[in-house]
């Protein structure tokens, strides 16, 4: 059975296409097979990111306006067996995404037995975006621990459960899961940012992880990797953890505190 | 201890935007020059629309509402009896307000434990949820039960009473209608704005001493009292 899972945020530029990059190349690294959507029409980025900009020869809308078929436009990720691109396109504007069209690619993706279907989301709650979390069984909100990101994401739960796909037919709601990132305990601790409490408070959905701010994010992004792949960086061992309980594993949350413990803290600090 | 809040408004307070034309451009262009004018005082301002000329466009409403909203105002309801306006209205969310002169100084609750008098049995509409930022929840003629919270952005009106389980952060509206015995019921009180029968108080205005526990709101001599000893 396909999983297809949207990663949204309502606000721009909290780390949703940093996100879908690293869990997808991380589910495809446990063996499963996954293609990864981009749905930011215009604005590619996702494939910058994967580092399979020059590979691009068709993308999502191609596939969408029946000039290219799937096959075509699927780009192989050369490092990750089972793990596959479908770009946006620079060139189109946003309507040229339909619902059939979209509907169409995903049935096809199931059809071709990927088990995960992964969508990133451009930001916004308008139409783009609701294009993207339509089709999905589960949802991914991305936020960052400020008052914006968190209302945002908290309208976009709102959509969650009015206009998709799941909402309108009256299944079973999507399935929400909540990923805090660029999280800075520091500047927690000095009241700069919402704390990991206040946000699932407010949100008051699962937590499934909450990634750090860390300059090795943009470091993996200019080299087209995947920061899931630099696995010594604490992004890196955070979306790890965020994969391992996706797929149901119980991991305490790691890097919530500001203390740079040395192995003698570890022992002996508590 | 029960403190009692001077209220900054009574029911008068609701402005009323008295619609004179049909024609939602025009009505658009005149709001924001209004708007412009003093363009503070009309943030979060609860409003009531008053058609003085039939609105055949079926879309009128609902344009206008949003458009209020963009501009930072709360349309909250509208004053007809012209069915094919109650129906547009109740689409675009808004409360019915009767033609009638709504009731300048409401009288002192005299039976603070009966039920409010309804024709016919309807029970409260029940979200099981919280209410989420730009989500409104309009229960039109009964209570509502929130089982979550009313988030920042979110908002909840109800003809009758509301009963929040969780916290309120958003906007809260009770006896929509104009019923000056609808209670506000809650968690937990961090309200962006709280109204009982068009008598509305803004967070700031609320003493932090009921933010914290379960608390009870309720309009006594045009005021809103907050009572949280209810649970002992
Ligand atoms: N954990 C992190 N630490 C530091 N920088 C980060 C982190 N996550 C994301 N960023 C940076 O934030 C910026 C935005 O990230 P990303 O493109 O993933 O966001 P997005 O939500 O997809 O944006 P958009 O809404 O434009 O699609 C990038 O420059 C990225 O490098
Ligand atoms: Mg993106």
């Amino acid at each position: 059975m396909s999983r297809v899972i949207v990663v949204t945020s309502g606000k721009g530029g909290v780390g949703k296409t940093t996100t879908s990059a690293s869990i997808s190349a991380g589910l495809a690294l446990k063996g499963f097979k996954v293609a990864v959507i981009d749905f930011d029409v215009g604005l590619r980025n996702l494939d910058l990111i994967m580092g399979c900009e020059r590979r691009v020869v068709y993308d999502f809308v191609n596939v969408v306006q029946g000039e290219a078929s799937l096959n075509q436009a699927l780009i192989r990720d050369k490092r990750i067996k089972n793990l596959y691109i479908l770009a946006a396109s620079q060139t189109r504007d946003k309507d040229a995404l339909t619902l059939e069209g979209v509907g169409k690619v995903i049935d096809d993706l199931k059809t071709d037995g990927f088990d995960f279907i992964i969508c990133d989301s451009p930001a916004g709650i308008e139409k783009g975006a609701q294009l993207a979390l339509y089709f999905a069984d589960e949802a991914i909100v991305v936020t960052n621990p400020e008052v914006s990101s968190v209302r945002d994401s908290d309208r976009i739960l709102g959509i969650l459960q009015a206009k998709s796909k799941r909402a309108e037919s009256g299944d079973e709601g999507i399935v929400e899961h909540l990923v805090l990132t660029r999280y800075n305990p520091k500047r927690v601790e000095t009241g700069e940012m919402l704390s990991v409490e206040d946000v699932v408070d407010l949100l008051n959905i699962p937590l499934l992880g909450v990634i750090p701010e860390s300059e090795q994010v943009l470091n993996a992004s200019n080299s087209g990797e995947p920061v899931i792949l630099d696995s010594e960086s604490d992004a890196a061992q955070a979306y790890i953890d965020v994969v391992d309980r996706f797929l149901g594993e119980e991991k305490a949350h790691r890097f919530l505190t500001a203390e740079k413990k040395g192995l003698f803290k570890k022992l002996f600090g508590k | 201890m029960r403190n009692i809040i001077d209220l900054k408004g009574s029911i008068l307070s609701l402005t009323v935007l008295s619609l004179l034309s049909d024609q939602i451009e025009d009505t658009k262009q005149a709001i924001a020059r209004k708007i412009d004018q003093a363009p503070d005082f009309f943030i979060g301002v609860p409003v009531v629309l008053d058609p003085q000329v039939p609105l055949m466009d079926p879309t009128f409403l609902a344009l206008l509402v949003e458009y209020l909203r963009q501009r930072k105002m709360i349309p909250i309801g509208i004053r007809t009896e012209d069915d094919v306006m109650i129906e547009q209205a109740e689409y675009a969310g808004l409360a019915i307000f009767p033609l009638e002169k709504v009731k300048k100084h409401p009288k002192k609750a005299v039976e603070p434990k009966t039920e409010m008098a309804q024709p016919g049995l309807k029970t409260a509409l029940l979200v099981k949820s919280s209410v989420r930022s730009g989500q409104q929840v309009v229960a039109k003629d009964r209570d509502v039960i929130i089982m979550g919270s009313i988030n920042p952005g979110a908002e909840v009106v109800a003809d009758g009473h509301v009963h929040v389980f969780g916290k309120v952060m958003g906007k809260v509206f009770a006896g929509a209608s104009g019923e000056t015995t609808a209670k506000i019921f809650a968690k937990q009180l961090a309200p962006e704005l709280l109204c009982i029968a068009g008598l509305y108080q803004l967070s700031e205005d609320i003493d932090p001493a009921y933010q914290t526990g379960f608390v009870e709101v309720s309009l006594q001599d045009n005021k809103l009292v907050f009572n949280t000893g209810l649970l002992g």
